[in-house]
């Protein structure tokens, strides 16, 4: 049997792990939710995920830190920005570091979904993304 | 996945520019061929849409600012919806002043420059060298006013683009291949932010199109089929003006909440 995708949800606003990771759950997904970047990125060190999704805006380190620090440890992990504060730059900046894909809040969990399908197809491990609507998540 | 927009001061050489990029990089081409098509779904003449994308409103041509406000609305709806296919070469459209804050869409400014830009104006018109550089200037002088009044962005202003390539110290088969090298940088590959972002641009640019057809002076915003329509009406026509908007935006594939800000025309007011 295929194992689950192991995805860590990093966002300093528990509302955003709250309503995310049961959307995640529900396609299957093996889902660690952190608010704090710190502890996030001390787990990071000791597990290799498949898949990070990280808040940009962060008080003690910003999510393009974070994807730094994914992408020296585990070059295989692909990681998602998610972000209230989005613009043309922060996009390109980000694509230029190598993130797999960027998404701007508000968002339905059902677009992290197809988001993380694609990601998992990217890694050979394809997953059924499928799953009722949901609410949005909040900026 | 991405769009390439090129502009240059010399449309020969950027057609010619634009036709090597697309077959090397094996994109579809997005120019002027669409007008008939444009002209058909909005009903207008073919003619009208060329002359708004090369002139400004001028009463010897019977064109007024509402008229031509309206074809280019008619064209930038289009435009933009056809850029939703992705992997495409544009040029002649005049998408480089109105795609804006799409991080997949890399806009490009070919200078033909002294050498083979005004040669080929020389040779194309039958003039001198010289008399081919005022001319150059005079063509330039007239887009910069027509591309501020159209989307009061200036064309000629060089920050504006992602790449500037000068064709007199780059030659064109190099040029080609620095457009196609750079159109592989992950900065302007294709992602959920930026699709959302030309969705959003598309679906403004629609509504705006629509409200044009019987309506001046409306701006039009939108985010995830929710779209912000800004106008001006005296305080007698607030009412009929909001419902009207509302109507018609409401019509718009896509469009799934109106919301209408009306503010004081004081000039109506005091009439």
């Amino acid at each position: 049997m295929a194992r689950s995708l192991e995805v860590l949800l990093l966002d300093d606003e528990p509302i955003v792990g709250r309503r995310l990771k049961p959307a995640l759950d529900k396609i299957g997904c093996q889902v660690e939710v952190f608010e704090n970047p710190k502890e996030a990125v001390a787990r990071i060190d000791q597990k290799e995920f498949d898949i990070v999704v990280t808040d940009i805006r962060m008080e003690e380190m910003d999510g393009i830190a974070v994807l730094e620090h994914v992408q020296k440890k585990w070059p295989r992990t692909k990681v998602i920005l998610i972000t209230g504060y989005a613009k043309m730059d922060l996009a390109r900046e980000a694509m230029g570091k190598g993130v797999f894909d960027f998404i701007a809040k508000p968002f339905r969990p059902d677009d992290l979904r197809r988001i993380i399908a694609s990601a998992a197809e990217a890694l050979g491990m394809p997953i059924d993304a499928a799953s009722p609507n949901d609410e949005t998540v909040a900026e | 996945m991405s769009i390439i927009i090129i502009s240059s001061d010399v449309r020969e050489i950027e057609e010619m520019i634009v036709g090597k990029v697309a077959e090397e990089k094996g994109y579809g081409r997005l120019d002027r061929r669409i007008i008939n098509d444009v002209a058909a779904r909005h009903q207008v003449e073919p003619g009208r849409l060329i002359e708004a994308l090369e002139t400004t409103p001028s009463l010897f041509r019977k064109l007024s600012s509402r008229q031509w406000r309206y074809y280019l609305s008619c064209i930038e709806a289009d435009v933009l919806e056809r850029l939703l296919a992705d992997n495409l070469v544009c040029w002649g459209l005049a998408a480089h002043l109105y795609v804006t804050d799409i991080s997949h869409a890399m806009k490009i400014r070919v200078l033909a420059g002294k050498s083979s830009g005004l040669a080929k104006i020389a040779e194309e018109r039958g003039i001198s060298l010289q008399r081919a550089e005022t001319y150059r200037d005079d063509e330039m002088a007239r887009r910069k006013k027509w591309s501020l009044a159209a989307f009061n962005q200036d064309e000629t202003d060089l920050s504006r683009y992602d790449l500037v390539i000068s064709l007199d110290q780059i030659d064109p088969v190099e040029t080609v291949r620095t457009i196609t090298g750079a159109s592989e940088y992950r900065k302007f590959q294709v992602m959920t932010y930026s699709m959302k972002c030309l969705t959003d641009l598309a679906l403004a640019a629609k509504v705006h199109a629509v409200l044009l057809k019987s309506m001046a002076d409306v701006k039009v915003q939108a985010r995830d089929g929710s779209v912000v329509v800004s106008t001006r009406a005296s305080t007698r026509q607030k009412r009929k003006k909001t419902e009207t908007i509302k109507a018609l935006a409401g019509q718009v594939d896509g469009v799934g909440y109106v919301e209408v800000h009306v503010k004081k025309n004081f000039l109506k007011e005091t009439a």
